[in-house]
């Protein structure tokens, strides 16, 4: 048989692609419900790791349960403070980072949004911040204590920083120690939470030393915190007026 | 033909992809800070090297010459994607930390190359054997230089603390420089021990 023919060509390169493409379909179909189950245990870690929780991450399932068992309540906030939506914690349901992104474009826009606070029963109320990086995507969780402006803890993450550099808003736990015993500061005019590159001012209580070698980075994450926070003034300046 | 067992052993000494053909050098300096993502990426290209071999094997009478190294690049996609997968499935956060370097896996001269060289022209099974060896040299080779870094660099083995707790961990050794430097003494010390790779 004559295997260089045009047709014969043609007819098996088609062949071997939608053959392949079934099975990429197939497997993609099939573990589809195991890998959003971890990247759902993965992100209710972050959030755990925020507030500062000792929990035994050794497996999504016990990752949930301590979830489940330490959550109280969790809610969708609009630009007014207003609750306009339950999120189910007896599911352990969460907002994922997909729709973070989406939420972080309507902040930006200026269009409506729903945002995600998390409440434990110890008090501790988590709240997501999402942004842009250097190479890609950076996000977090913020924890705040229950009264007043104080932070519990912070935990970040990102898409493609480089590591060892950027990286280490992930990696190094001493650049997200330093978040813990800072407060947010809505009355301060330059930033509500600041990253400050070359250190923080001396006995500032709402900024944070930036990464040295990487700027770009810290000025991303810089911005993200603080457009998601004001994102969340008209709830939360109303939790610090009380 | 050459026997299996010369099949098998070449690609692990004589023919190492890394110290001799000096190929899957970029990922092998990526990936080689821990030994855990050393072994997990070793595996990975195992794989995907015997199996695309073996496909490719299967298929060698059919694929149209002048399209055979878009089939190819597609079996060895498709591979790729698949360990990809089933990794973020059961192996999640080793995949997060190996995030891009799974799927360049396809790019690693290796996989392409043994195809090309060898599959297309042998029966399956000592295809088969051909890209595993490969797999296995390169593999090898990375997890000698993962466990230098991370001993060094960390002065952890798998995450464990195995040096005293007064050891300054090297920050060179974590950097891909070091593996480059590392990499060039395996090739060196493998050249001394090896006289019929030298060169004249």
């Amino acid at each position: 048989m004559n295997t260089n023919g045009n047709i014969y060509t043609v007819v098996y390169t088609a062949i071997i692609v939608i053959a392949v493409a079934a099975v990429l379909a197939f497997a993609s179909q099939r573990l589809k419900p195991l890998q959003d189950a971890n990247e759902k245990a993965e992100t209710i870690s972050q959030i755990l790791n925020a507030a500062q929780f000792e929990f035994d991450a050794s497996s999504n399932d016990a990752i949930l349960a301590f979830y489940k068992e330490n959550i109280s309540f969790a809610m969708l906030l609009d630009a007014g403070g207003e609750t306009v939506g339950e999120l189910n914690t007896e599911e352990a349901e969460i907002v994922g980072l997909s729709e973070l992104k989406a939420q972080n474009a309507n902040i930006k826009n200026g269009a409506d949004y729903a945002i995600p606070i998390y409440f434990f029963k110890n008090g501790v109320k988590v709240v997501p911040i999402y942004g842009a990086g250097l190479w890609g995507p950076v996000w977090g969780y913020i924890a705040l204590a229950p009264q007043g402006s104080e932070i519990v803890g912070a935990y970040f993450d990102h898409a493609s920083e480089t590591p060892g550099l950027g990286g280490k808003i992930k990696d190094d736990p001493a650049f997200r120690g330093q978040f813990a015993g800072k407060s947010v500061d809505y009355a301060d005019a330059a930033y509500i939470l600041g990253i400050v590159k070359g250190g923080a001012p001396e006995g500032k209580a709402n900024a944070v030393d930036a990464i040295s070698g990487a700027t770009m980075t810290s000025k991303g994450l810089d911005e993200a915190i603080n457009v998601w926070l004001r994102a969340y003034a008209g709830f939360l300046n109303q939790q610090v007026e009380e | 033909m050459a026997n299996l067992k010369e099949t098998f052993l070449n690609p692990i000494l004589k023919g190492n992809p890394i110290t001799v053909l000096v190929l899957g050098i970029c990922s092998s300096l990526a990936v080689t800070v821990e030994l855990k993502g050393a072994c997990v990426m070793a595996l990975s290209v195992i794989i995907v090297t015997g199996v695309s071999s073996l496909i490719c094997s299967l298929l060698r009478k059919t694929i149209p010459n002048r399209v055979r190294i878009i089939i190819q690049l597609v079996v060895v996609a498709m591979m790729v994607i698949l360990v990809d997968q089933v990794l973020k499935a059961f192996a999640y956060t080793i995949d997060k930390q190996l995030s891009v370097y799974i799927g360049l896996i396809i790019t690693n001269c290796i996989v392409m190359g043994r195809i090309e060289a060898f599959a297309l022209g042998n029966k399956p099974w000592p295809s088969l054997v051909d890209g595993f060896a490969n797999g296995l040299g390169y593999g090898l080779i990375i997890i000698v230089v993962a466990f230098f870094r991370e001993l060094l660099g960390s002065g952890t083995l798998f995450g464990l603390h195995v040096l005293p707790a007064g050891y300054v961990p090297n920050n060179l050794v974590i950097l891909p420089p070091f593996a480059l430097i590392l990499l060039g003494c395996i090739i060196w010390a493998h050249r001394a021990f090896d006289k019929e790779l030298q060169e004249k």
